[in-house]
């Protein structure tokens, strides 16, 4: 038996700056990337699959659907694709890690927080718009007349859309300690942006009261910022819709980084 | 051996609370120079892996200080992070990656260039033997293989303190010598190691010098042969006893007898070695045993005297 290992480059130097972060966010996309290699396609799928089932699913609601009722859902998707990933799945992963305790490996590797929540991100836009452009396709194609008026800003509203769903999800995963506690509070999650958000359907079929809440939460924005920019309805208050998302999203990224740094 | 005393490992005063009032750690004094490859013994929940955690950036201490060198790894524990590299008892998260593949990554992680990191990878695949199984999912490794794959991305690229809990789990004997050789290596080269382990007859014969860790203290330390030392003059008597029938009751002089299922293990002065004999066929002709040993003393004794445990393999702590 041979034992022909070179010397092992024992680490010296100790690696700081904007060099380090770039390096450690690339290897932490393909890290995540690899991790979820089994997964990705069916992920792709059940995301691409939901985006579309949404879709056509409203029109056997009706008789003869609406036009208006088709735009709300053919925008509102979109919503749905992109924070699913980050805020479902996100948790629900790093749940699995923390109860199989691989997660001490992963946190013991050296790469800044900011730097891994970053790369995270990108994995989720990944996992997320291909959904959307087929959830959109669909859409035009079963819809006739559909009047879609894709306009420069989608792609902020998109990307802000994804940052701040992926940025609650890993708030949500850090930030509680429970795995099983972790899961249960997706599974809410989900449930709530179906049911009680406004984003299939419009905030004046809800209770006032149920509005209201909604208005401070991100969810109901995200479709108001993606679905103007998808449209060329008149939105009031959209800059209002920016502001909420991205302050839920700065908000929660400082707490995903918080506790991804918190030692108890 | 290297003499880089500069970069030592330094634990000093550590105690870990939890908020629940349990005193993990206390008042736990470690050294581990460069070169040096150190054992953590110690019975379950006796706080091993805390003091790990507490090194990895994980948890923090509620008292004392953790350093490599001049570097404060309790203040910065980004730093600790570069300069420790940690094989954790749980086997990797590598289900999706090819071997090769989450070795590589790991080193490119550890801020390693391409080329070194590959180099590197070969080369341990082909030290551990596990060659064939370069470009396998993790998801079809076997466990032994898979650890083995663990300990590879732990040193592809070690930091100044490698920290291994159970590194040989599942490991098939022949290859379980082959890493070793390459703990042996990194120790060679300048990193501190910190084995953590239950398996001490492997630790006898790998670490420097070893620590055996009991409700949270430091209860020994020192060499293997140190340890032993204290046991110098004594046997060790081992009796198979015969399934089901109760523990016999020991005489005074047989010291620490512990039972692991069927084997009753204790110590023997030497003078006493005839009437040791003379108890352990008495049993066997009482059907309460079935068979005896008689030899030298181990450091597993002196860790069962310290302990008042025995060891199993696969043991896992809390």
């Amino acid at each position: 038996m041979t034992t022909t290992a070179t010397l092992a480059p024992v680490s010296l130097e100790l690696r700081t700056g904007p060099r380090h972060w770039w390096a450690g966010f690339r290897s932490m996309i393909t890290w995540h990337l690899v991790s979820l290699r089994l997964w990705l396609v069916l992920l792709a799928v059940v995301q691409v699959l939901s985006g579309v089932g949404f879709v056509l699913g409203f029109g056997l609601f009706f008789e003869q659907i609406p036009l208006s009722v088709t735009l709300f859902v053919s925008t509102g998707v979109p919503v749905v694709n992109l924070v699913m990933t980050g805020m479902v799945l996100g948790p629900q992963l790093v749940a699995d890690q923390k109860a199989s305790h691989s997660f001490d490996f992963i946190h013991s590797l050296p790469v800044p927080h900011t730097a891994s929540a970053a790369a995270w991100y990108v994995v989720c836009l990944i996992g997320g718009l291909p959904a959307v452009a087929v959830s959109l396709a669909v859409a035009v194609w079963r819809y006739d007349g559909l009047p879609l008026a894709v306009t420069p800003d989608v792609a902020p509203a998109l990307l802000l859309t994804a940052f701040t769903g992926t940025m609650v999800g890993l708030a949500v995963a850090h930030a509680i300690t429970s795995p099983m506690v972790t899961r249960l509070v997706t599974q809410v999650l989900v449930f709530a942006m179906f049911a009680f958000t406004p984003i299939l359907f419009p905030v004046e079929q809800m209770p006032a009261w149920l509005g209201a809440v909604n208005s401070a939460l991100p969810l109901r924005h995200m479709a108001d910022m993606v679905r103007a920019s998808l449209t060329d309805l008149p939105f009031e208050n959209l800059a209002t819709s920016y502001a909420v998302v991205g302050a839920w999203g700065l908000v929660c990224a400082v707490l995903a980084v918080r506790a991804l740094g918190r030692r108890r | 051996m290297p003499t880089d005393t500069a970069m030592a490992f330094h634990a000093e005063g550590v105690t870990k609370v939890y908020a629940d009032g349990l005193r993990a750690n206390d008042a736990l004094d470690l050294r581990i120079a460069p070169g040096e490859v150190f054992g953590l013994l110690g019975p379950n929940g006796a706080g091993k892996s805390t003091l790990v955690k507490q090194i990895i950036g994980l948890l923090k201490p509620t008292e004392g200080t953790l350093r490599i060198g001049e570097h404060d790894l309790v203040a910065h524990p980004e730093i600790a992070r570069q300069l420790c590299s940690y094989l954790p008892q749980a086997q990797m998260p590598i289900d999706s990656f090819k071997a090769a593949e989450a070795i590589e990554l790991t080193g490119r992680i550890r801020g390693g260039d391409r080329a070194t990191v590959r180099a590197r990878t070969d080369a341990l695949l082909e030290a551990l033997d596990i060659t064939q199984w370069r470009d396998e999912l993790g998801m079809k490794l076997s466990g032994g293989v898979k650890r083995l794959v663990g300990f590879a991305m732990a040193t592809v690229l070690p930091g100044r303190l490698v920290i291994l809990d159970e590194p040989t789990n599942d490991v098939d004997p022949l290859r379980r010598r082959l890493l070793w050789e390459q703990v042996r290596r990194l120790g060679d080269e300048g990193c501190a190691v910190m084995l953590v382990t239950h398996n001490v007859l492997e630790a006898e014969k790998s670490v420097d010098r070893l620590a055996v860790i009991m409700d949270g203290k430091i209860v020994a330390e020192g060499t293997p042969s140190a340890l032993k030392a204290v046991d110098r003059g004594q046997l060790r008597l081992q009796v198979m006893l015969s399934p089901g029938v109760e523990t016999p009751e020991s005489p005074e002089w047989v010291r620490h007898p512990v039972r692991v299922g069927n084997n009753l293990v204790a110590t023997i002065d030497e003078d006493a070695a005839s009437a040791g004999i003379d108890w352990a066929v008495g049993l066997m002709g009482q059907g309460t045993a079935e068979e005896y040993a008689l030899g030298a003393t181990t450091l597993e004794d002196v860790y069962i005297r310290l302990t008042g445990h025995a060891f199993a393999n696969g043991e896992d702590e809390a």
